[in-house]
């Protein structure tokens, strides 16, 4: 079965909030200054079974290591938050595949 | 028919609920089959703005989430995006890029640095028309400048 982010955050205790309630800008910089490594995807994008919210060049974070990423999660009424999860080895494959730089 | 998206924000802006209404009257007179995109609490608002469906049809009422999901490149002619928050910034630009359209940015907000900053941030991520206005609780800044705009889109 493959990833759902929208389930995971849901039903799952396993991720962290590293901020929340924050402009995009303030969450893509803070993806660039933390994460191990990046790749960028278009706004709109399908990763983890959803489309991602933002301007573009959207930054996940990958920590290959641990299996995880970090990407900013956006809500109408909450801004924008920067959330770590793990995935697995085949979904960080599938997002290196729609990176754009 | 042409067909056009009117994408809403928080429903927190006074300014939001007439205006979402109001835009889907002027843009339907123009030959549009409109259709608008929300979250629920935004939704709310327009179902009990417009009990009788004369200005948005219940079937043309999206959920935000699962519009977004299914949303392609050449599915409207038009997209009109209510921007009054740093999240619909956003949303505009994401939409914006996944349909690919003629695009309108609505901007509007009571802080002029925020009004500022969003426009900026609407201009240098997409080629959309932008129509702001400082305004918050009064919609007539705002209807002005759309109907000025809708006009000029018209020729």
């Amino acid at each position: 079965m493959s990833f759902c982010l929208e389930t995971h955050l849901q039903q799952s205790d396993n991720y962290e909030i590293l901020i929340k309630q924050a402009g995009f800008k303030d969450c893509a910089k803070l993806i660039e200054e933390k994460a191990m490594s990046i790749v960028y995807i278009k706004p709109g994008e399908k990763i983890l079974g959803a489309r991602i919210i933002g301007l573009p060049p959207i930054p996940i974070g990958i920590n290959d290591e641990n299996g995880t990423v970090m990407m900013p999660y956006t809500k109408p009424c909450y801004g924008t938050a920067v959330v770590e999860l793990p995935v697995g080895e085949e979904e960080i494959v599938k997002i290196k595949a729609v990176s754009i730089k | 028919m042409k067909k056009a998206l009117i994408l809403l924000g928080c429903p927190e802006s006074p300014a939001q609920t007439p205006m979402a209404i109001y835009a889907s009257y002027r843009l339907t007179q123009v030959g549009y089959d409109v259709t608008v995109v929300s979250n629920p609490s935004a939704m709310r608002l327009i179902d009990v703005s417009d009990p009788e469906e004369n200005y948005v049809k219940n079937k043309n009422k999206i959920d935000i989430d699962s519009c977004i999901e299914n949303l392609n490149e050449g599915d409207f002619d038009l997209l009109l995006g209510f921007v009054h928050k740093d999240a619909a910034v956003a949303f505009f630009v994401t939409f914006y890029h996944i349909l690919n359209t003629k695009s309108m940015a609505l901007i509007f907000e009571k802080d002029p640095e925020l009004l500022e900053d969003y426009e900026k941030q609407v201009l240098e991520n997409t080629d959309a028309q932008i129509v702001s206005a400082r305004a918050y609780h009064n919609p007539n800044p705002i209807r002005v400048k759309l109907d000025k705009a809708i006009k000029s889109m018209e020729g």
